[in-house]
């Protein structure tokens, strides 16, 4: 059953433009993508803490379908990789497009919440 | 006494899932040494505060959020 993911890569600085995209190509041919594949690099900045030697990184958020059973393969590459500092992979929960929530939905997440202080104090 | 309940700030905005990878919002939910922030301080809706939660360790973990701050060494 194909499912919606979220990938977040985080690559070493130092690697080319063009070697983080041909990576990125190399793991993408691993998932057998059904549907549309949207790459966003956001490109270099600091992380927030160093890693290792590692002061900045290379950021690439990939949003995708895929078949479940590819993914180990997938992410076996990714972890073998050198280039790869950090990813993470998440199912993807924000429905397509989804609006922002109602006027009701608001309603009700309010009185919710207002049903969750009693407990307090 | 009852203390007036503040409004949530991702209610407020309409916000269905707190984004993990929009450190800047999630930046005013840390304290100065980074840790999150409750939300009987900052007015979180139950709901939108175990969201929060995982965003913040997930931002931690992509060194997009510090694990620790404002502390020497």
């Amino acid at each position: 059953m194909p499912r919606p993911y979220e990938a977040v890569y985080v690559f070493d600085s130092t690697l080319e433009d063009s070697a983080v995209t041909e990576k990125l190509d190399r793991f993408h041919q691993l998932l057998g993508t059904t549907g549309e594949m949207k790459v966003d690099h956001w490109g270099r900045r600091q992380l927030a803490y160093p890693i290792g030697p590692r002061e900045n990184g290379y950021y690439v958020v990939a949003r995708f379908e895929a078949e479940t059973a590819g993914i180990p393969e997938y992410e076996r590459a990714l972890k073998l990789d050198e280039g790869v500092i950090r990813y993470l992979l998440t199912i993807f929960e924000h429905e397509v497009g989804a609006p922002p929530m109602t006027e009701e939905e608001l309603a009700l997440a309010k009185k919710r919440g207002e049903d969750d202080d009693e407990d307090e104090e | 006494m009852r203390r007036p309940s503040k409004a949530c700030p991702f209610c407020e905005t309409r916000v269905r899932f707190v984004d993990y990878k929009d450190e800047r919002t999630l930046g005013r939910f840390i304290t100065d040494h980074g840790k999150i922030l409750p939300s009987r301080l900052s007015g979180v809706c139950a709901r939108h505060q175990r969201q929060l939660s995982t965003a913040v360790k997930r931002a931690r973990y992509l060194a997009l959020l510090p694990y620790t701050k404002g502390l020497q060494g």
